[in-house]
Order: C-alpha cells, then sequence, then structure tokens
C-alpha cells in the first residue's frame, strides 16, 4: 500500500473522491463535512449544517454539486463553488446510511434505518420512488453504473437488487408530461415502477455493504458474519459464487477496484484486505494499530482508493505506476505488458524488443522496479520486489530470433541491483551490507563492504556506485573500494545523471538536490508538492516534473514553472522544445514545451548576450516578469528592452546608466522625483547639462546655482541672482551673490532686506568704505564692532579658469545590449581568384576562355562500362590460416621454471599476407620488397625502381599500427588489415591494407587535369607520372575495377606523352618546324575533351604562326568540330578565313590523313603500318631503335621486355 | 574472485602508470599511511614512471645501494635505457644468479622486460614464464604476442582473467590480445578502451588505443582526429607520432612532417627502425634485380 495522503479527525463515514479535481470529501462522526486537495495536502473547505453524524456524502461526476445524508435524517444537496446547501430532502424518518448521485439521470438513491431505499429528483427536489421491503435498517443502497439497477444490504441479511427501468422511462415521460402533480402522486402510492429483482440471501449475520462490479455482472457483499462474499447473476436469478473469509470482524465496505481485478475490503478488525477476484485468495492485508475501519472509495479515474477509520482517512494506491525504463542515447528501453519495448526519440518509433516473462505477474507491487539496458550486450536487468527485492537478468537474443521465444532468465535476490560497468553490474545485499559485483554470466566476481549502511544503490558512472541511506548518499568506487563523495540529503528516491555525467540530480520526496560529479553541493531545490521524475536537456538545464507541473532548474538555482499538467507523467529525455515522457500507462507522449524562458535566462546566466540579443530581437519573450527577473539579476540594461511602462524604463535606466532612455522618461513622467534621481545620476556622470536641465525642470534653484557655481558658469550665476530678485527671493538672491563674490550686491541685499548690521559689516571688511560709512552713518549707535587680533581672511570665490559644457563623463559600461543590436551581417568574402592559363597564353593568341573551360569542366573519367557486369565482386577467399602447430609447445611444466621451454617464434602477420600473394603491393607492404620488385618485373617489366622507392617505403610504413602496451617495454605492432567488419572471425588473417587505392589515384587524376587546365604542364606531368607509377601497387577488389586501372594506365600514358612534347616544345626556341610537328601530335594525343580544345587551339595558332595554313586550317576546323567556345570558334573561324587554300609554308612531318602513334622518346610519329615498339607497361610506342632501354614515359619499365601483364586483384588469378 | 578485502591504496597510482598517465602517477604518489611493502611498490612505479617520461638520470641517482631490491631493478632498467646495455645486463646476469634475487617478481618482471628489448625472449621467459603477479602475466602476454604467438597469449590472459577480471591490467591485456588476433574482436577492444577512457583520464596511451583500433577497422578519419588530441596532448609522444604517421598515409595526406617529427625525437622508435632497415633492403633488391 502505498499511502498518498492522511488525515486526522473525528471518525469517518463517509467519502467521495472528485472526478477531475484532486480532491476527497470526507464526512465525520461529528457532522462536519471536510473538503480536502490530497495532492497538495491541504484543507480546503468545511461544511457544517448537520446534526449528528454524516454517515454518507457523494460528489456529482459533472456538476458542482454533492449529496450528503446523516443521522438527523436529512439529505443535503450542496453546492462546493458557491459554498453553501442548495436543499434539503426531507422524507426519510431515521438515520441515513448511503447517499449517491445516478450518473446519468438527475437521482440520488439513499438507504435509511428505516427500512426504506428512496429515489429523489435532484432536480425537482421530489421524493420519486420509496422501495420498500427490507426487514431491517438498509446499510447501503447504490446504483449500478451502466445498467438501470439499484442494489441495496440491510442488516434483515438480504442483498436486494432491484430493477428500476420503468422508473427511467416515467421519468423521460414526465419531462412531457404538464400534469406532473397528478402524476406525482401516483408514483408515491403506487410502488410499480421498482420491483425487486432478486434478494441474495447466504450471510448469516447483517450485511454492511454490497456494490456491483463495474462492468461484470457481479456483487460483492461484506457482513457482519466477517465474510465477503462474491454473487453473480444473470437476467433470470442470481447465485452466490463464493465467500472470501478472512476478516476477524463485521465487515464494513467491499468494492471492486475499478482496474485490476481484485477486490477490497475493510473491517472493524483494523485492516483492509485485497482479494484476487478470479482466484478468490487474500493477496495481501493491512492493519492499523487502533483505528476500526469504516468506508471505502475509489477514484472513479485514477488508480486510487481511500479508506475511513476511527481517527481520520488515508488516501493510497495499491501499486506503483511508474513504468520502469532506461535511457540509452537516443533510444528509450521500458517495460510494458510483458514486453521489454524501445523507442527511439528521433523517429518517436515503438518496437517490441522481447517479450519477458515474469513470474506472478498478479501480485500486487511485484512489477519491475527499475530497468537498466546494456546496449552493447544487449541485456536487460530488472529489478522488483519479488521475494522481498530480486533482480532478473535477460539477454535478449539477436535480433535475428523470433519474437515469441522466450528468454532465458537469470535471477538473484538482492535489494537493488545496477548496471556499472560494459559487462558488469552490482547488487546489494542489504542483510550484510555487502554490494557483490557480478557478470553477465550471473557470476559474482568481487565484493564489498560498503561504507555506509545502504539501502538502495544507483549508478554512479562507470565502476561506482551511489548508496542511498536514510540521510545521504554516498559515491562508492568498487575498484578501489574508497568512497569518492558524501552528500546529505533527504531520503533519495531518484537518482538522475547529465549526459556528461558530471552533475547529478537527487530527486527525494519533495526536494531535489543538485551535486557535482563527486557529490559536491551545488543547490538544493523545495518543492511543496511531490517531485516525479527529472531530465537533463543538453544545455545543462533541470526539466523535472512534480505531480501537476513542469518546471525547470537552472544551474545557479533559479526554477520556473514551463506548463501544468492534468496527470503525472515521468520524464524520459528532454531535447529542444520537446519533452518526450511516459505516462502511467507507459506510453510514450512528446509534449512540445516552451524552452525561451529558461533559456533566455541560461544565456543570461552564461553570458551569452549574443543570444540573449538574438531572443530579445524575436521578441518571444514578454511581460512584468521578465523585467522583474532582469532587474534582480543586475541586467538592468537588458530589461530596459522588455519594459514598456515609463516609470520602470526611467529607474531600469538610471540602473543601467543610460542618461538619454532616462530623459526621454523623465520627460514623458514629469514628476519631481524622477527629475530630481535623474539629476542625481546625471551629475554622478559628469553630464552637467542634463543635471542644469533637470534642475531647471524641478525648479531647484538653489542647486542650480550651486552647479553653476560649481561649474563656473558665471553668467548663469548672474542670470541666477536676476531670476531671484524678480522672485524676490532674498536667501536666493544673497547665496548667488555669495557665489560671485559680488560683495556690493551681498551689502545691498542684506540692506534691502534690514539687516543693517550684517550689511555694515560685509562692506566694511571687504573695504567698500563708502557703502560702510553710509551704513554706519543710518546705523547710528548701533555700528557693530568688528572682531579684532584675529587673522582673517576674506571668502571669495576663485575665478573659474573654464567653463565649457559638460565635465568628463564617467565611463559608462556600454551595454552588451547595444552591441548585440547593432550587429550588422557582414560583407561576403573574397574570392580567390584562380591563376588560369598563364602559360597556354604565351603564343600570342589568348586562350581566354582557359578559366571558363576549368570551371564549366567537370572533369570526369568518361564512364567505363566493365564488359564482365557478371563477375562477381571479389572478396579475399583465403582459407582459414592455422597458425603453426605447436608440435615443440611443452606440456605444462609446473613451478620448475628451468624446465621451461619458450615456444617457437610464430609466423608475423606479413609473411601470411606474402604466402599466397602473388600482388606486388602487398608484398611492398609486407616488406618482401625483393619479391616485390621480381613480381614487378615479370609482370610489366619493370626494371628502374628508384622512382618507385617512395611508393614502397609508404607501403611499408603504412601497413603496421603500433600500440604501446607495458610501460618501458618494446612497443608491439600490429599489423592493418582489409576488409574489417563486425561479424570477421578472430584470428583470420585479412590482405593488408594498402595506403594506396583506387579512389585516392581518381582524384590525383582530377588534380593532374585541372593542372592541365591552368596550363601547369610540369605540375601535371608530376601527377600523371606519380599516378603510372602508383597503379603497379596498387590493389582491387574486383574485375571491373582492374579495367578502370588498366584504362587509367591509358589516360596517364597519352596525357605524359602529349605533355612531355608540350615541355619540349617550350624548350626549343629556334625550331618553328619541330615546335609545329609537336603541337601537331599533342593534338593527336587521345586527350580529354576540354584539354583536346585547348590543344588545338595551340596547334593551330603554332601552325598559322609558322606559315602552314593548310594544317593551321585542318586544326581550326577540328577545333570548330569540338563545339568550343563562343572566343575559340570565332578564333577558329577567322583562321579558316585567313587560311583559305594557302599551301603549307614548309612540309611538316604529320600527316592527318594517316592514323599514327608518337614515339614516346623520340617523338617521331610512327604510322600504321610502321615498324614499332612498345612498353610492356605503359603500352607506349615508340620507333624499334629504343628497345632494351628504360621506357620514357613511365619511366620504370624496359620497353620491349617480356611481361606477364598487369596483375592488381586476386580475382585476376583466380 | 577476489575477496572483499579493504581499500587498496595504490589503485589509482597503478592505474594511472598502466595507462600511461605518469606524471599523474608521480603527482599522485604521496599517499599516506602505507604498509612498507605498498612503499616499495610505491616507490618502484614512482621510478618507473620518471623512466617512461625519460629521466633515466633522475632515477640512476636517487636509488642508491640501499634500496630494496625491487628499486635496485628498476634502476638497472634506468641504467639500460640509458644507454649503458651492457654493463646493465652483466650486472642483471649477475644478480640472477643469487636465487634470492632472482625470485623477486619485481626484479624478474625487469629482467623480462631487459631481455625483450634485446629480442632475446627464451632468456626472458626464464624469468617471467612462472608468473606470479599480474604484471609478469602481462608481460608474458606481450612477449607472447611480439613472437607473434597470438595462442600462448590468449592461454596467459585467460590466468589474468581468472585472477582479477576487471583490473586495469588484465584489461589492457585483453585489449592487446584482441588487437593482435583481429576480426569481430577489434570492436571489443576499442569498447575497453572506450572504458578506459570513461572511467579515468584520457591518455595518449587510451587515445591511442582507439585510434589503433579504428585504423583497423578502417574508420582512419576517426583514428586521425583521436590521434590529434592525443598529440594535443602529448606532441612528443611517439606511438601517436607513429600512428598519425600511418594513418595520414592511408588518408593520403602528407605524413612527412610527423615522420620526421617522429626522427628527432625517437630515432629508434619501431617506426623509423623499420624504415631504414627497408630502405637498405630496398637498396639490396634493386642490386639483386639488375
Amino acid at each position: 500500500m502505498l499511502t498518498k495522503f492522511e488525515t486526522k479527525s473525528n471518525r469517518v463515514r463517509g467519502l467521495s473522491f472528485h472526478s477531475k479535481r484532486p480532491w476527497i470529501l470526507a464526512s465525520l462522526h461529528s457532522g462536519v463535512i471536510q473538503l480536502w486537495d490530497y495532492r497538495m495536502g491541504t484543507l480546503l473547505d468545511r461544511f457544517e449544517e448537520h446534526d449528528g453524524p454524516v454517515r454518507s456524502v457523494h460528489f456529482h461526476n459533472s456538476q458542482p454539486l454533492f449529496v450528503s445524508g446523516g443521522d438527523d435524517s436529512k439529505i443535503k444537496v450542496w453546492n462546493y463553488k458557491t459554498d453553501r446547501c442548495l436543499f434539503t430532502l426531507l422524507g426519510h424518518l431515521d438515520y441515513i446510511r448511503t447517499v449517491e448521485f445516478h450518473n446519468e439521470c438527475p437521482w440520488i438513491v439513499t438507504a435509511s434505518d428505516d427500512r426504506t431505499i428512496r429515489i429523489w429528483n435532484w432536480l425537482s427536489r421530489t421524493c420519486i420512488s420509496v422501495l420498500t421491503g427490507h426487514g431491517h435498517y438498509v446499510m447501503c443502497a447504490s446504483f449500478h453504473p451502466k445498467e438501470y439497477l439499484v442494489v441495496s444490504a440491510s442488516l434483515d441479511q438480504t442483498i436486494r437488487v432491484w430493477d428500476i427501468g420503468a422508473l427511467r422511462k416515467k421519468t423521460v415521460a414526465l419531462a412531457d408530461d404538464t400534469s406532473r402533480l397528478n402524476r406525482m402522486n401516483t408514483y408515491l402510492l403506487g410502488e410499480v415502477d421498482v420491483i425487486v429483482k432478486y434478494v441474495l440471501e447466504g450471510h448469516d449475520r447483517g450485511v454492511n455493504w454490497a456494490s456491483f462490479h463495474p462492468k461484470l455482472p457481479l456483487i460483492v457483499s461484506g457482513a457482519d458474519d466477517r465474510q465477503v462474499k462474491l454473487w453473480r447473476m444473470n437476467d433470470t436469478e442470481a447465485w452466490e459464487m463464493d465467500t472470501l473469509r478472512g476478516h476477524t470482524s463485521n465487515v464494513s465496505c467491499v468494492i471492486f477496484h475499478t482496474r485490476q481485478g481484485i477486490i477490497v475490503s475493510n473491517s472493524e478488525d483494523r485492516s483492509i484486505c485485497i482479494w484476487d477476484a478470479t482466484k478468490r485468495t487474500a493477496l495481501q492485508t493491512f492493519r492499523r494499530e487502533h483505528d476500526r475501519f469504516w468506508i471505502l472509495a475509489a477514484h472513479p479515474e485514477m488508480n486510487l482508493l481511500a479508506a475511513g477509520h476511527d481517527s481520520g482517512m488515508i488516501v493510497f494506491k495499491l501499486e506503483r505506476e511508474r513504468p520502469a525504463f532506461s535511457v540509452s542515447e537516443d533510444t528509450l528501453y521500458y517495460f510494458r505488458d510483458q514486453f521489454l519495448r524501445s523507442y527511439e526519440f528521433s523517429s518517436q518509433k515503438e518496437k517490441q524488443v522481447c517479450i519477458i516473462r515474469r513470474p506472478g505477474s498478479i501480485f500486487l507491487n511485484q512489477g519491475p522496479r527499475t530497468l537498466s539496458f546494456i546496449p552493447t550486450e544487449n541485456a536487460v536487468l530488472i529489478c522488483s520486489d519479488v521475494d522481498g527485492g530480486s533482480y532478473e537478468l535477460y539477454i535478449v537474443p539477436n535480433y535475428g530470433a523470433r519474437k515469441d521465444d522466450v528468454i532465458k532468465v537469470k535471477k538473484g535476490s538482492g535489494g537493488s541491483a545496477v548496471v556499472v560497468a560494459r559487462n558488469r553490474f552490482a547488487v546489494l545485499d542489504r542483510s550484510s551490507n555487502q554490494v557483490l559485483v557480478k557478470n553477465l554470466k550471473n557470476e559474482t566476481v568481487k565484493k564489498s563492504f560498503l561504507p555506509i549502511v545502504t539501502d538502495a544503490i544507483y549508478y554512479a558512472g562507470t565502476g561506482n556506485i551511489l548508496c542511498r541511506a536514510g540521510d545521504r548518499v554516498v559515491i562508492f568506487d568498487l575498484q578501489q573500494r574508497i568512497t569518492l563523495g558524501e552528500l546529505q540529503t533527504p531520503s533519495v528516491k531518484y537518482v538522475v545523471w547529465s549526459g556528461d555525467m558530471e552533475t547529478v540530480a537527487l530527486l527525494s520526496k519533495h526536494t531535489i538536490v543538485i551535486a557535482g560529479k563527486k557529490l559536491v553541493h551545488l543547490c538544493t531545490l523545495h518543492e511543496t508538492i511531490r517531485v516525479k521524475s527529472g531530465a537533463w536537456d543538453e544545455n545543462g538545464v533541470f526539466i523535472y516534473t512534480t505531480l501537476n507541473h513542469i518546471k525547470y532548474y537552472l544551474p545557479n538555482g533559479d526554477s520556473g514553472i514551463i506548463r501544468t499538467l492534468d496527470v503525472p507523467i515521468y520524464l524520459t529525455k528532454v531535447s529542444g522544445n520537446n519533452i518526450y515522457c511516459l505516462d502511467r500507462d507507459g506510453k510514450n507522449k512528446v509534449i512540445p514545451i516552451d524552452s525561451t524562458e529558461y533559456m533566455f535566462k541560461l544565456a543570461l546566466l552564461r553570458k551569452r548576450y549574443d543570444h540573449v540579443m538574438s531572443m530579445i530581437k524575436s521578441s518571444k519573450l514578454r511581460g512584468q516578469a521578465v523585467v522583474a527577473y532582469l532587474q534582480q539579476k543586475g541586467f538592468a540594461e537588458v530589461a530596459l528592452h522588455f519594459a514598456k511602462d515609463q516609470k520602470t524604463r526611467f529607474y531600469l535606466a538610471l540602473k543601467s546608466g543610460n542618461i538619454q532612455v532616462a530623459v526621454a522618461s523623465a520627460k514623458e513622467i514629469d514628476e519631481k522625483d524622477c527629475w530630481y534621481r535623474l539629476g542625481i545620476e546625471a551629475l554622478r556622470q559628469g553630464n552637467t547639462s542634463i543635471v542644469e536641465y533637470a534642475y531647471q525642470r524641478t525648479k531647484n534653484f538653489e542647486r542650480l546655482s550651486f552647479l553653476y557655481l560649481v561649474a563656473g558658469n558665471i553668467e548663469k550665476l548672474c542670470k541666477m541672482l536676476r531670476t531671484a530678485e524678480i522672485k524676490n527671493d532674498v536667501m536666493g538672491q544673497f547665496h548667488n551673490a555669495l557665489y560671485l563674490g559680488d560683495i556690493q550686491e551681498c551689502a545691498k541685499i542684506l540692506e534691502n532686506a534690514g539687516h543693517l548690521p550684517l550689511a555694515y559689516i560685509t562692506a566694511s571688511i571687504h573695504g567698500l568704505t563708502e557703502i560702510a560709512d553710509r551704513l554706519a552713518a543710518e546705523l547710528g549707535d548701533n555700528v557693530p564692532s568688528l572682531p579684532e587680533g584675529k587673522g582673517c581672511s576674506l571668502l571669495m570665490p576663485p575665478r573659474p579658469l573654464v567653463c565649457s559644457g559638460d565635465w568628463p563623463m564617467l565611463r559608462v559600461m556600454r551595454g552588451v545590449s547595444e552591441g548585440g543590436l547593432d550587429y550588422g551581417g557582414r560583407t561576403g568574402h573574397e574570392e580567390e581568384e584562380e591563376a588560369t592559363g598563364a602559360d597556354w597564353g604565351d603564343d600570342g593568341l589568348e586562350l581566354v576562355d582557359a578559366e571558363g573551360a576549368m570551371q564549366n569542366g567537370v572533369l570526369e573519367v568518361e564512364d567505363a562500362e566493365a564488359d564482365e557486369e557478371n563477375d562477381v565482386e571479389g572478396g579475399w577467399d583465403l582459407e582459414d590460416l592455422e597458425l603453426p602447430p605447436d608440435i615443440d609447445a611443452p606440456k605444462a611444466t609446473g613451478n620448475a621454471a628451468t624446465l621451461f621451454v619458450a615456444p617457437t617464434p610464430g609466423m608475423p602477420v606479413s609473411r601470411i599476407w606474402i604466402q599466397k600473394s602473388s600482388l606486388a603491393g602487398e608484398h611492398a607492404a609486407a616488406g618482401n620488397f625483393d619479391t616485390a620488385m621480381r613480381l614487378l618485373n615479370r609482370q610489366l617489366g619493370i626494371r628502374n625502381f628508384a622512382p618507385l622507392k617512395p611508393l614502397f617505403m609508404d607501403l611499408h610504413m603504412g601497413s603496421h599500427t603500433y600500440l604501446n602496451a607495458f610501460a618501458s617495454a618494446p612497443v608491439i605492432s600490429i599489423a592493418v588489415e582489409k576488409g574489417w567488419s563486425e561479424s570477421a572471425s578472430a584470428n583470420v588473417r585479412g590482405p593488408p591494407a594498402l595506403v594506396y587505392i583506387l579512389s585516392q589515384l581518381d582524384e590525383k587524376l582530377k588534380i593532374a587535369y585541372r593542372a592541365t587546365t591552368e596550363g601547369k604542364f610540369s605540375e601535371a606531368l608530376r601527377v600523371f607520372l606519380n599516378i603510372l607509377h602508383t597503379i603497379p601497387l596498387i590493389v582491387v577488389g574486383s574485375r571491373r575495377e582492374v579495367d578502370e586501372v588498366k584504362e587509367l594506365i591509358e589516360i596517364a600514358k597519352e596525357y605524359v606523352v602529349g605533355l612531355k612534347m608540350e615541355v619540349k616544345r617550350k624548350e626549343i626556341k629556334d625550331n618553328s618546324l619541330w615546335q609545329q610537328e609537336l603541337a601537331a601530335y599533342f593534338a593527336n594525343c587521345k586527350l580529354h575533351r576540354i584539354h583536346m580544345k585547348l590543344v588545338l587551339a595551340s596547334a593551330m595558332t603554332t601552325c598559322f604562326k609558322g606559315g602552314n595554313y593548310s594544317t593551321a586550317a585542318y586544326f581550326a576546323r577540328m577545333l570548330v568540330e569540338s563545339s568550343p567556345s563562343e572566343a575559340q570558334a570565332k578564333k577558329a573561324r577567322q583562321v579558316l578565313q585567313a587560311c583559305g587554300d594557302r599551301k603549307d609554308a614548309s612540309q611538316l612531318n604529320y600527316d592527318s590523313r594517316n592514323p599514327f602513334v608518337v614515339c614516346g622518346a623520340t617523338f617521331v610519329p610512327l604510322y600504321q603500318g610502321q615498324k614499332d615498339i612498345s612498353c610492356p607497361y605503359c603500352r607506349a610506342r615508340f620507333v624499334p631503335a629504343i628497345e632494351g632501354q628504360i621506357c620514357a614515359v613511365c619511366e620504370i619499365a624496359v620497353v620491349g621486355a617480356d611481361a606477364s601483364g598487369l596483375l592488381c586483384s586476386p580475382t585476376q588469378t583466380r | 574472485m577476489a575477496s572483499s578485502a579493504g581499500p587498496d591504496h595504490l589503485f589509482n597510482l597503478r592505474n594511472s602508470f598502466y595507462l600511461g598517465a605518469y606524471q599523474d602517477a608521480i603527482n599522485k604518489s604521496d599517499i599516506p599511511n602505507l604498509s612498507p611493502d605498498d612503499a616499495v611498490e610505491r616507490d618502484s612505479l614512482v621510478y618507473r614512471s620518471y623512466i617512461a617520461l625519460g629521466s633515466y638520470q633522475l632515477v640512476i641517482s636517487e636509488i642508491d645501494s640501499s634500496a630494496p631490491t625491487a628499486l635496485q631493478a628498476v634502476k638497472l632498467l634506468a641504467l639500460y635505457l640509458a644507454g649503458d646495455k651492457e654493463s646493465a645486463i652483466a650486472s642483471l646476469q649477475e644478480w640472477l644468479n643469487d636465487a634470492a634475487i632472482g625470485n623477486n617478481p619485481a626484479f624478474r618482471l625487469i629482467a623480462g622486460i631487459i631481455f625483450m628489448h634485446e629480442q632475446n625472449y627464451n632468456e626472458a621467459f626464464k624469468h617471467t614464464n612462472s608468473g606470479g603477479t599480474l604484471e609478469l602475466h602481462a608481460l608474458n602476454v606481450q612477449i607472447y604476442l611480439k613472437m607473434h604467438r597470438s595462442d600462448y597469449a590468449e592461454k596467459q590472459l585467460k590466468i589474468m582473467l581468472q585472477i582479477d577480471e576487471d583490473h586495469t591490467l588484465t584489461q589492457l591485456a585483453n585489449a592487446w590480445v584482441n588487437l593482435a588476433v583481429g576480426g569481430s574482436k577489434i570492436q571489443e577492444t576499442y569498447l575497453i578502451f572506450q572504458d578506459f577512457s570513461e572511467k579515468n583520464q584520457v591518455t595518449p596511451l587510451v587515445l591511442n588505443g582507439k585510434a589503433v583500433c579504428c585504423m583497423h577497422m578502417g574508420r582512419f578519419d576517426e583514428a586521425e582526429t583521436l590521434l590529434l588530441e592525443a598529440l594535443n596532448r602529448d606532441s612528443k609522444d611517439a606511438e601517436s607520432l607513429a600512428n598519425i604517421v600511418v594513418c595520414s598515409l592511408h588518408l593520403g595526406k602528407p605524413a612527412a612532417r610527423y615522420l620526421s617529427q617522429l626522427k628527432l625525437s625517437h630515432p629508434d622508435h619501431m617506426l623509423v627502425q623499420r624504415a631504414s632497415s627497408a630502405e637498405v633492403i630496398f637498396e639490396r633488391a634493386v642490386q639483386a634485380i639488375a
């Protein structure tokens, strides 16, 4: 039993839950009816009009009404909103035992000791039926929730079921009937409307309670014979089904539970019994020390019960409703209806992971209490209260397994169990106060005594647990067996770690404590109602739920309400503006929230003013609360943006020192006080003009004068003097005169004011003898004597040196807001210009299109369609390589170290690589350079290995990684293998992962193309050569890729030949003829389309310049045909025109009609039919004389050598 | 199964040492209330940390002849690594002949390490094979791996697992063996290193471990990030440099700078040695084929 709320009072005889609000009515033996809020635990109202005990109360399910009945034989209907009794129904002649509203009709049913049951219409406030038949007090009467039936229990030892169907028909008819009163009489007289359907006999004593099952045709009853009986009925009869024995005194009340298949009964033996309704066995008994139970009530919608006893009442529930869940990255794992389910937050998809059949699930509170999921091992750890605390471990089979497979469970007992590492969990053994660390086979691997008497453990990072005692928690390191941190807290119920495991929220019943990793206390928050759950958002804000709110909690301790809740929820994750949660039915929900407020506060807290500003600008925030918050936190200038009220604005402006805004507001408000304050602030800052303005506005002449004095503004002071004169303000005049040092004026003022002696003294000491004499004459005998003998000096105001405007002002902190708000976009960055065409342009005719060509040209290798489509993509199919059998491995040698013979060294992985391979690259990676070279020589006729040296080195270097295993011991090298997959089995060696892969070559090709386009020929040549040098060492997987490689050789070869000729052409300056020939040959190479155009244009230009118009025209035509750019086409047409039919000036060794290839070494054309010889690797063609030399194109192979051909894939050898 | 004994005072120190947080181990070494045995072990760990940091002379000068055997062994190691190989081995042999000293596990461990450096695995095994401490077993694992006998290494590992499955050394040895046998075990190894980085401070050793796993799984980009982080923590860490050379090669990025850095700071690193021997082999092979 989970007690939610308890009251102390007089004996409680009647109880009723409100269907929507968290309210319960309790009617007391003392005659009082109490209205409680059981969530907040407060007494909302008292209703005292009944005389003597009130035995029953009932809320109406939709109207703001309740009904009560008591020993004063009165039935009272109350409106709880207006807080008064609406009317009283009179008629019963004795105590009223129960009262109840009907769900739909405007009826009340009452049971009384006058042996009658009455049905009343509370709209017409009349009794519409009197049900007679019971032979003794009627203890209880209630409506059926759906059908038109009433069940009643009486001390005459019977239970009666009444059919009130006819009554309903009558009432409906009644509504249309005008002669209502006449008819009414007939109801009162004739009792034909209600007939007794069944009389249930079986109890041996008076029956105290009977109630219907909400759905099934069942009745349960409790009687003074200490028995609870179960009855069943059908259309024609009703019979006793079973008797539940167990109570030791009168059973006072018994009801069916609305949700579960259980019966709850209470009795004067001071106990509440829970019975299984189907098995009819007692499940549990709750006992009180001294209080007899009198009444039970069930909440119509929620899983709550209430019971009244001799000294108060309790609100309770039988089972926990919190679903067990655990969150692992993006997935929530939880348990519902015998299934472990998963829920993906990002996609909001729900899935059944597996079925988990748990034993004895029907028992109360035996459901999973906590659940942990270990994603790497697919293991689920569930803790429950079964057998006084136990855990169950399930290893979920991989997804291949059938869903309905029952998974084997590993069990054990323990207070609580948590996962502490990838393959470890800790179980609390409360009896010995030890924690057992177990592996996933449920074997104990370690035991540790705990530092405090622990009643529960929680996860606290890998290898650590958080132990909870009643008044504190400690973090305990299981490996070191030491306490890492300790914190005093109220009894912690739930522990929520932040994503980075740096902060933890400890949730107690009414408090939240936030602490650091080592339990360093950060802050504590008190709640008046229960804290239910919590989760950290990505920004370090803790979002939590209470019974009826979602709230936030900032790292600095500020908290606030995000929204209210109707029903409790259990947070699982917070992400941006969404809250993910489970409800009490174990269903996933996403609740959108407005995070602006707390994000705003967080931004302020983190001093992320740019965020603050952007939030202000998007102005999602409004209201006084924000202003107050900002002001309180010292962000007056930020608050200024929110304040609309001028007064607030004014004060905020003063606080932030923003004089301009303050002046504007002060003008609006125009109150003396404001000006005064403004003056003070302006003075503080040194802004004298504002000070002056403020004083002027308030007509504060004295201050103004003083200000002028201080500021040295003589002119204005004079003006002030005159003003004072006009105003006839003598004191002001005198002050001003004094400030001005105008003694004559002073004396005059004093004189005019009638202070002649003072005037005289003033005049005389300042040496104004004329006036002094005159005054002396006037004063006559009363001439005051001047003090003598003391060294006096005259008080004269100093002359101001300067008088100009404001003083140097205090620097007012430039508000974060100003900078933030003024922030504008920045201008776009400059684009780097590509230097292109420099070299192409050498020839006078500019290839203006070079850059364009480069940009347009998506340089792609022509799509190579492999012939062998069907060829299976080859993988490595090496047989499992058994390690050499340990023939000479000695048997266990025991302790005698001398007998130990070390095993022979095994085979390094690199040797395994070369055993089966005939690929040069793999041999090179393994470090077997000589075999690699021999292979290359045999396959490709390569003899010049010098250019390949860096490649060999890189391959070798990249074949192993290094691991510093044991301090100061030599490092271990580990061979890197290709084609790793999760399912790869251990100890099977794959081929080496080479540092050169085909995709890299593709990249290089693109670079080379670009270099060519840009006219950087030597650069391009270098890259193409590099490609040619890398290819012999490359290893690819499929036949198709082999073809790609071969094609790549062809491309590279063509470009190398062409580029070499171009470079050559640049070198020879004097031989125009040869230059033209080379340009023409270059145009003969098979190049990319874009390059072809460039080359053609170049050849055309060269020939045109050389006077070979016919050839130039030929190239021009070619160029025009190759869809050139506008400029190129124009130039080509011009050339064509210029050439006309003109003949070549000199004979070129170039015949465009006769197909030819160019010799790679001598650059002469080899026409079809001519004898030639080729390079075994790159297939470049040469004149026969070259045979036996190193190929001039690829620079590695020997021309004319015998070779078996390129071998670059294991598929080729199959 | 370890019994439920009292707190282990040297736990943190040992962990830091095994995971390569040498300076941290030195800093943490001031532990009160140590038993004499623990104190010796503490000193030995601290000196070994200094050796790992390359401060050989400090160790040589601080340990005098009156120090316990375990520390004498550490001093020998320092002498050996400082370059005085012949005399170190000579005195090592001399000490080993003394049965009382020769049975000291700490001494045997150092002997094993020195002979391993000498690549004299048979001699190393003479002293280490009977095991006795987790460290010795771990060394055995490593020697077997050096000899490419992962089958034997796995047997040693099993013994370690029985002694203390959760010990850092056991986990480390498990990682070494897994990496050597490859296949699906690599992922498990990654998780082991991941556990280390979650539970303890992140050291270049752990980052390297993760990076090596990534490389073996073909995830070179991820490995590069990890290695750069490791270099961030210690820009001269030999393995980080060596591995980033390998990683850069696989990514097709220039590795020359890292390589020359490694050559400068650790001229006798395995990668450098392999590279220079490869050059010799290359030249010889060119000669042979010509």
